[in-house]
């Protein structure tokens, strides 16, 4: 009996995801009539101190181990919100280069080309820095680092500036390069 | 004949001849190249309906050959669906080569613990039935309706997660899949709990998702194959006021 009703209820959970899945692929359409709104700025620099192994060592020897725990776990926190920020605005512009990915201009196409391949790895290390940041606000000493994300993120940056300036190049973006 | 026996015949008949029709678009469109795995299972599918079919109409009626040849052409039929969804995990990450490596883990992970969990299953309740061939069926039926059930879902959201932008065909196959597959899990459940097939508003019911399923498959497949729908009126554009942000943050990295 328990396990008849486990099936049943893990086939009726299958259907709500596989329904929420489905409405979850039209709202994703919709996020690209006002990208703006959808993005959220993320601050480099103090994304990268965060997950400094660095200054976590610096924090580590210079603070008592029950206060090193205490701020390790809000930078974790704080460092969790970077990454989910960083994702969520790799999601959007992934939705923007692809369009990009068949315009006619070979360079335009190359750069979107990149730009998608480089949200799709910073998605990627997404998921797989989340769960290691969370395990690391349970064990604030373990040594945890999310630097690829940084150093993705940026990499995106420069990418989405790239394409900006070979799909609208009179908006002056280039000249800041 | 009574209303009920015709419903039953109705629901039984019906899926069959739209997949014959689904055949048919499919050739016409080219689809068969594109998918020919879910090409197979649609001939499959309907191959086996007619030499059932036609046992049901002889001496032989819903017998002992009925049953084995029921339980043959469900473990091909499974085995040709697995491949489906093979092809499907293919056609959802083809345009991104920056994840291929994550497919196969995907689709093997999947496997792997949808397989624990199934084996758990089977193992925990290897069903009551009498015959060990309808036993075994049972089990099997099971198991695999929770692995399918498994990979569709992960499938479908790793998809939604990377944001790949899915084309219409091979969603509906997968939509009329996963559900297909998470209602013969429902039926499990229940063909558990009452301890014996052949329930048959439990049969109708099933027989009825079956044609709505085929009838997604061949909404899908007769609809042009839409690429995601950007505004009309403007061309996707980046977004200004990040742009500058991130312009900012680039003039920075340039400088240090």
């Amino acid at each position: 009996m328990i396990v008849a009703l486990i099936l049943a209820l893990s086939a009726l959970l299958a259907l709500f995801f596989l329904v929420r899945l489905t409405r979850g692929r039209t709202l994703n359409l919709n996020v690209l009539e006002n990208p703006t709104e959808h993005i959220r700025s993320v601050d480099v620099e103090a994304f990268r101190n965060l997950v400094d192994p660095g200054e976590e060592e610096f924090l580590r020897t210079n603070l008592p181990p029950a206060e090193f725990r205490m701020i390790q776990r809000e930078r974790l926190r704080a460092a969790v919100e970077y990454v989910s920020c960083a994702a969520q605005n790799a999601a959007i512009l992934l939705r923007l280069a692809d369009a990009g990915r068949r315009s006619s201009d070979l360079a335009t196409a190359e750069a979107a080309e990149k730009l998608v391949n480089n949200a799709l790895r910073l998605r990627l290390y997404a998921l797989h820095a989340i769960p290691r940041l969370y395990l690391g606000m349970i064990f604030p000493g373990a040594g945890i680092s999310a630097v690829r994300i940084v150093e993705s993120y940026e990499q995106m940056t420069r990418q989405v500036v790239l394409l900006g300036c070979l799909q609208y190049p009179t908006r002056g973006v280039s000249a800041a390069l | 004949m009574t209303p009920l026996r015709l419903l039953w015949y109705c629901l039984w008949v019906t899926p069959h001849a739209l997949q014959g029709m689904i055949l048919l678009v499919m050739v016409r469109r080219r689809l068969d190249r594109q998918f020919p795995m879910f090409f197979l299972y649609t001939v499959f599918e309907v191959l086996q309906f007619v030499v059932l079919f036609t046992i049901s109409q002889s001496h032989l009626q819903f017998g002992e050959a009925y049953a084995r040849v029921y339980s043959v052409g469900l473990a091909l039929s499974t085995a040709v669906r697995f491949s489906v969804i093979h092809e499907l995990f293919g056609h959802f990450f083809r345009r991104y080569p920056t994840l291929d490596g994550v497919r196969q883990l995907l689709f093997r992970g999947t496997i792997v613990v949808m397989l624990l969990v199934a084996v758990g299953l089977a193992v925990s309740a290897p069903g009551n039935g009498a015959d060990f061939l309808v036993r075994i069926t049972y089990v099997l039926d099971r198991t695999v309706s929770a692995l399918q059930c498994g990979l569709l879902i992960s499938l479908l959201w790793f998809s939604r997660y990377f944001v790949l932008s899915w084309r219409s065909h091979a969603f509906g196959i997968a939509l009329g899949l996963g559900i297909l597959a998470s209602v013969e899990l429902a039926t499990s459940a229940i063909w558990l709990h009452l301890g014996a097939f052949g329930n048959i508003a439990v049969n109708l019911f099933t027989m009825a998702t079956y044609n709505c399923c085929v009838l997604i498959w061949i909404f899908c497949l007769t609809a042009e194959d839409r690429r995601p729908q950007y505004p009309t009126n403007r061309s996707p554009k980046l977004p200004t006021y990040d742009l500058e942000i991130w312009n900012q943050e680039l003039e920075r990295l340039l400088h240090q």
